[in-house]
């Protein structure tokens, strides 16, 4: 399988990186890992005429702790790094968990968490986990930037807010409350290399380690255009004492949130009933992660 | 437009003019006639082009030529010493972990890639380190026995 011709570019600042990306307009993209640019290319499905590679970009691809308020992801990070950072898997489990869901080995070494945003694919892994931490994204282009919050990047199907001259540069994170636990739940017909029929991203809040509900955020991949937050699932959940019963009553409230299709991966009822299913389990799991929660040690 | 990169495949450094759109798996094949590295699907789906890149397994389908400037790679042809089998390839026969071979370079690389992070792996994973590697004729078993048993040789060589 072969790729078309095109102009390769390796600045090395990200300040050139920009202006080539402003002077290139729409005949220019952005490779990250190429797990997914470079596929589409070999069919034929895109045909940039300029790539611009942010291997050479510093600091593109560094996580960076803001003191404890927070987690500063650069857009290059892979998911390989992602599921084998300590601070993330501990403090912002979602993420973690999805990076370790996200393709095979081999894949997850070169997929970065901005390709994987502005992929934006309905089914895409860490899209529902940043969605659960509000995580707010950093868009550059030659002359300004702005901040997005996550919630309102996705608009369907590989669209987003980002305009062709922008640069998803970094992606930040407030560290949870304590007492908050996360989990994610990737459902494909095989463990590895799978699209995901449905996906549940979740994160608990509680008052204390045996409290009430203080927060509670959930989000569904793969089962509408794009990823969705069950809002009214985690109103339901808010103010209330945890317990499994309550989780499966919110997982088939999760359900009403959703529009899924059939496919050759799954038929709609089967999707439907997976939501519920999942929802339920992924907040029994962020429930469990939630009461062990510890300070980090300094 | 035909760019020049400089990289270290299996030890030895090399300089080549490629241009853009070869991906690393058609330069290694096609220029440095390292053709132990297989062209598979080409589409990052079942391993058999793997390599390791700066330390980490890799789809050279799915990574371009001029990408891996500076970078160092180890393929197949590189892990054997002085003519003698790396463990693992002599696992992979003992065991019988082979029967084409053509998913063989890509599992054997992926499996090394673990066993240098982790020289004790547990088969959970020694399992996922390799899913994404197919394979249409072993059925698995055997290399998930030869990549246990390779670490322990492994393990035995550095401890003595
Ligand atoms: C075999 C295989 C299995 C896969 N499995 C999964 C899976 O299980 N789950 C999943 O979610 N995905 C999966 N994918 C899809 C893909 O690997 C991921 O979406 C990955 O995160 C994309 O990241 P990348 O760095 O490789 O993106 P690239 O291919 O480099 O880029 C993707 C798109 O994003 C744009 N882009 C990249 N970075 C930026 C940036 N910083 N700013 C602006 N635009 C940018 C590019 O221009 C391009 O349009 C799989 C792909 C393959 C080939
Ligand atoms: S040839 Fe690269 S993954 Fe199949
Ligand atoms: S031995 Fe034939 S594909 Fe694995």
């Amino acid at each position: 399988m072969l790729l078309p011709k095109f102009d390769y570019h390796e600045p090395a600042t990200l300040e050139d990186a920009l202006r080539l990306l402003s002077e290139m307009g729409g005949n220019a993209r952005i490779v990250a890992g190429g797990t997914d640019l470079l596929v589409r290319m070999k069919l034929k499905v895109e045909k940039p005429s300029h790539l611009i590679s942010l291997r050479k970009i510093p600091r593109i691809n560094v996580i960076i702790q803001r003191e404890n308020h927070g987690v500063s992801i650069g857009a290059a990070v892979t998911a390989g790094e992602l599921s084998t950072n300590e601070l993330i898997m501990e403090r912002f489990t979602p993420i973690g968990l999805a990076a370790a869901r996200l393709g095979a080995p081999g894949i997850r070494n070169r997929a970065t968490i901005g390709g994987n945003l502005v992929n934006a694919r309905p089914a895409a892994d860490l899209s529902p986990a940043c969605m659960v931490l509000n995580a707010s994204l950093k868009l550059k282009r030659s002359k300004n930037e702005r901040e997005v919050p996550v919630n309102d990047f996705f608009r369907g199907p590989g669209e987003t807010l980002i305009e062709p001259n922008e640069m998803l540069v970094s992606i930040f994170v407030e560290t949870p409350p304590p007492w908050s636990g996360g989990a994610y739940i990737k459902l494909g017909s095989r463990k590895t290399l799978e699209i995901s029929m449905v996906n549940v991203a979740v994160l608990l809040t509680l008052q204390s380690q045996n409290g009430p509900i203080v927060d509670a955020k959930i989000a569904l991949g793969a089962v509408a255009p794009t990823p969705v937050r069950a809002f009214a699932a985690e109103e339901f959940l808010i103010g209330r004492q945890p317990s499994a019963k309550l989780f499966s009553e919110a997982g088939a409230i999760g359900v009403g949130m959703c529009e899924p299709i059939t496919d050759h991966r799954g038929t709609m009822e089967y999707r439907c009933l997976m939501i519920e299913t999942l929802t339920s389990r992924a907040l029994n799991q962020a429930y469990q992660d939630a009461m062990t929660w510890k300070p980090l040690p300094v | 437009m035909k760019r020049i990169i400089k990289l270290t495949i299996n030890g030895k450094t090399i300089e080549a003019a490629v241009s853009s759109n070869q991906t690393l798996l058609q330069f290694l094949r096609e220029d440095m006639d390292l053709t132990g590295t297989k062209h598979g699907c080409g589409l990052g789906d079942c391993g058999a082009c793997t390599v390791i890149l700066d330390g980490k397994a890799v789809n050279s389908c799915l990574v371009l030529a001029v990408q891996a400037d500076g970078s160092e790679i180890l393929t197949i042809e590189g892990l054997a010493e002085d003519g003698k089998l790396h463990p693992l390839q002599q696992a992979f026969v003992d065991k019988g972990a082979i029967q084409c071979g053509f998913c063989t370079p890509g599992m054997i690389l992926s499996a090394k890639a673990l066993l240098d992070e982790k020289p004790n792996p547990s088969e959970l994973e020694i399992r996922t380190a390799i899913s994404g590697n197919l394979c249409r004729c072993t059925g698995y078993q055997k290399i998930v026995e030869a990549i246990g048993e390779a670490a322990e040789v492994v393990r035995m060589r550095e401890e003595s």
